[in-house]
């Protein structure tokens, strides 16, 4: 069974069990939300190498800062979810 | 074969057996919003990638718009939406506003502008959010303040110094103003990205109408397809 839990004084609506079909299918956007940023990162840092450093052109290089503020915010956040998530399915 | 739909059914059972933390999947779905400037990278000079760039992004707001205006109408059961806050049952979801602030800005606003806002709404809102629940509110929005003015300063480094400096500050207490400010028919999630993006477009015109231009050039190029 599923259940939404709060580690904080902020209360969430609390999912019923036959809602469950629903939440499995929030659950399986859960691989998109952690690897879509890093693919867009990625795909910045190609783009800052291949039009940018590799041809000695600095006006890329605040593709590189942006993809890096994407990796580096969004692996801040990755982090604690997925400990979360790893800590809660070993109960 | 036996073997794989046993593997599935052990997935499955994993699935279903599951905790999940609603608030951290609220900070992850935040910081999932920063994906989105992968707009910018898309191509402009083909037309029918324009038109798509256009309206994919159009036609993702109007689904969530039907779909949220379905569970207020209570076609839907709020118990669907995984996440939600107990005040959002009755009133538009923060995600609508959040998506309908990263779509007016990628729209109707120049990248320079945009591109801060929305890395304030993505990456700022959860820190202020989690520093406030951790530290109190002034820690959370000092803190805030200066994680905005850094966005700011990382999209506009290209303008002269003086402009660097006035738009980070202005913007970063746009966006931590937006941040505070709770009213119960708009979200911070819309605030956070709109006010500073605005006082900064007044800034612009004010300054363009002595004649002076302060936006520099922009951060993202989109990518040129040659077919």
């Amino acid at each position: 069974m599923i259940k939404i839990i709060s580690n904080n004084n902020i209360s969430y609506l609390k999912a019923k069990s036959n809602k469950i079909k629903v939440l499995k299918t929030e659950i399986i956007f859960t691989p998109l939300l952690l690897a879509f940023p890093v693919i867009v990162a990625l795909l910045l840092i190609n783009d800052w190498y291949c039009r940018g450093f590799s041809m000695g052109i600095s006006a890329f290089d605040g593709e590189l800062m942006i993809a890096f503020i994407i990796l580096v915010g969004n692996i801040v956040f990755d982090i604690p979810f997925v400990r979360s998530l790893i800590k809660f399915r070993k109960k | 074969m036996k073997k794989m739909v046993d593997h599935l059914k052990v997935a499955k059972k994993k699935i279903t057996s599951l905790d999940f933390d609603a608030h951290w999947y609220r900070r992850v779905f935040h910081a999932f919003g920063a994906s989105f400037l992968i707009y910018y990278l898309v191509p402009s000079n083909i037309a029918w990638i324009r038109i798509l760039k256009f309206w994919i992004p159009v036609i993702i707001v109007i689904l969530v718009f039907v779909l949220e205006f379905l569970r207020i109408k209570g076609k839907i059961d709020s118990g669907h939406f995984f996440g939600l806050r107990m005040y959002e049952k009755n009133r538009v979801g923060s995600y609508l506003f959040f998506g309908l602030a990263i779509l007016l800005l990628l729209i109707f606003f120049p990248q320079q502008i945009a591109l801060p806002c929305i890395l304030c709404a993505c990456f700022a809102d959860p820190i202020i959010g989690e520093l406030r629940l951790r530290f109190g509110k002034k820690k959370g929005y000092v803190v805030g303040f200066f994680v905005c003015m850094f966005f700011f300063i990382v999209a506009w480094y290209k303008a002269d110094l003086w402009v660097v400096f006035l738009v980070s500050i202005i913007g970063a207490t746009g966006a931590v103003v937006g941040e505070m400010r709770n009213f119960w028919w708009i979200d911070d999630d819309f605030m956070i990205q709109i006010l500073p993006a605005v006082l900064i477009l007044l800034l612009w015109f004010a300054i363009k109408i002595i004649g002076v231009d302060i936006l520099p050039d922009q951060i993202i190029y989109p990518v040129e397809l040659m077919w």
